[in-house]
């Protein structure tokens, strides 16, 4: 997939609201526009889109054509969850090198606030609809308490360590002026905030909220110096492992030799990671299965680094979800908003020093028990 | 210990799983087995998960087990949950192999553990709980 003709050259981001002022398709119009813009392209341009959203059917990326008055030679969906959006880039980029499109506009977001989530979350896929929700599952968090519980049960994980995602997380925020969540964060206030689905205590759970994030497939030669980013390194994997309800273990331990082989840079000397941060634990087993660190030593890991913005691992740069809110299928796609944002170096008070290449890593569709999907981007400034 | 009401978020009934569904009124858990792999699974599906064989058979099983993982739910919940707060939601092994979701009724939740043994709740009340649902057999 690692490509040197199309890659990233555009990225944008609507405003986050904690509930919908707009509707989803006028979010995805607000992340495009500065999308075009931070692209130097029109709106007649565009000749491709795809998205990713759970909330957007029964309209989907040709009726978003519709809404948004282009006509276009390629659309496609993503089915991936939170991890789509990263499927929906490489989609974009084979669709450009295979001749479908030339500009293509990638989306991904929700209109949507904590009770609209608290419904919806109930139907999320046809197994939670009907043999997690009768219990009164208590939505992800029910789940994902479920899955921390185990790791440190297994391997001794405290929530003090996984704390440290969310505490640095937030710092990274208060630099960001478009998280919604900005208020400082200690690892007491971590520790002390109120239960959720506990071991899920508050500051472990994202807020799902209102806005939509953008990105821009073309061709890389034709966009001045700087602007550019390749694609060096895609890969994707689903159901993975199989038959199992609450593993500590996804796609990515599969695919994490090959992806760093494509990268050309491995977990050691990525500038940045931007991981799927619905909550702690799972970018805690991210970064263990792509191999920050040994599986089940994330802990300790946690107790030596730093993972602001000008830390040992920069993480999550504009403060992630945890701290920006979630925006549905767009949190699939804040990092690598931000991840693009850094890599032109337009990270304002946040910005990683030096940064050339950066790792996302997506997760999503969960199911009976746990996210289904796993995937991860490698991205290096285009020379 | 108090139960859930009726009235919480519905099973679809489909071909599928109508068997379990009907046992599990009258209290009896039916877990799917397959006649040709030997497999045993959760969710009910028309087909094995590991051979795709559809001679699958739905067995009794007693609900014996015991807690992998869990959560307590304090939020979230559908309000015809609130008054049984924090809820106890378990990955649960059955003795028979499978693994599932499910709801362990009980009024003293801060006493469960991972490893805890299971059965199901009695007969009478299983009406009470739209899916099987477990009791922790130290408190039997």
């Amino acid at each position: 997939m690692p490509s040197s003709r199309a890659g990233i050259i555009g990225y944008g981001s609507s405003a986050y609201h904690k509930a919908a002022e707009r509707t989803e398709q006028s979010y995805m119009v607000m992340a495009a526009k500065a999308a075009l813009a931070s692209a130097g392209l029109t709106k007649s341009d565009i000749d491709g889109i795809v998205v990713s959203s759970t909330t957007l059917p029964p309209d989907n990326a040709v009726t978003l054509a519709e809404y948004l008055g282009i006509s276009i030679t390629w659309a496609s969906v993503s089915n991936a969850g939170g991890a789509g959006a990263l499927v929906n880039v490489a989609d974009a980029i084979a669709a450009v090198e295979a001749g479908r499109a030339t500009h293509v506009l990638c989306l991904a977001g929700a209109a949507q606030d904590v009770n609209f989530f608290k419904d919806r979350i109930n139907r999320f896929t046809s197994a939670v609809s009907d043999y997690l929700a009768p219990h009164g599952f208590g939505g992800m968090n029910g789940l994902f308490g479920m899955v921390q519980r185990k790791h440190m049960q297994v391997y001794g994980t405290t929530r003090a360590q996984l704390g440290r995602i969310a505490v640095d997380q937030r710092a990274n925020a208060r630099l960001n002026p478009a998280a919604l969540l900005r208020g400082p964060m200690t690892i007491d206030d971590y520790l002390n905030a109120a239960p959720i689905a506990e071991p899920l205590h508050l500051f472990d759970c994202v807020m799902p909220c209102s806005g939509a994030e953008a990105i821009l497939v073309g061709p890389l030669d034709r966009v001045p110096e700087g602007v550019g980013v390749a694609v060096k390194a895609f890969a994707e994997r689903h159901n993975h492992p199989v038959g199992e309800v609450t593993p500590l273990r996804g796609g990515w331990e599969l695919f994490r030799d090959t992806f760093w082989d494509s990268a050309g840079f491995g977990p050691n000397d990525t500038d940045f990671v931007q991981a799927y941060d619905d909550y702690p634990i799972m970018v805690a087993i991210q970064l263990e299965d792509m191999g920050f660190c040994p599986k089940g030593e994330i802990g300790r890991f946690l107790e030596r680094m730093s993972l602001r913005h000008d830390g040992d691992l920069p993480l999550n740069t504009g403060g992630g979800q945890l701290s920006c809110g979630q925006t549905g299928g767009g949190g699939g796609m804040i990092g690598i908003t931000e991840a693009v944002r850094q890599l032109r170096g337009e990270g304002g008070d946040r910005q990683v020093q030096n940064a050339e290449r950066g790792t996302v890593i997506g997760y999503g569709m969960v199911s009976y028990g746990h996210g289904l999907s796993a995937s991860a981007l490698a991205l290096e400034v285009a020379q | 210990m108090t139960s859930a009401k009726p009235h919480g978020p519905g099973v679809r009934r489909t071909p599928t799983n109508a068997s379990m569904l009907d046992a599990w009124k009258e209290g009896r858990l039916l877990i799917q087995h397959c006649a040709d792999c030997g497999s045993t699974f959760f969710y009910p599906r028309s087909a094995c998960p590991s051979c795709w064989s559809e001679n699958i058979v739905a067995r009794a099983d007693d609900g014996s087990g015991e807690i992998v993982s869990f959560s307590l739910v304090h939020k979230g919940l559908p309000d015809i949950f609130l008054p049984d707060a924090p809820i106890v939601l378990a990955e649960i092994r059955l003795d028979s192999g499978a693994l599932l979701i499910a709801r362990v009724a009980t009024g003293r939740q801060r006493d469960v553990a991972i490893g805890d043994r299971l059965a199901l709740v009695d007969a009478q009340s299983a009406p009470d709980f739209a899916l099987p649902t477990f009791r922790r057999e130290i408190e039997r």
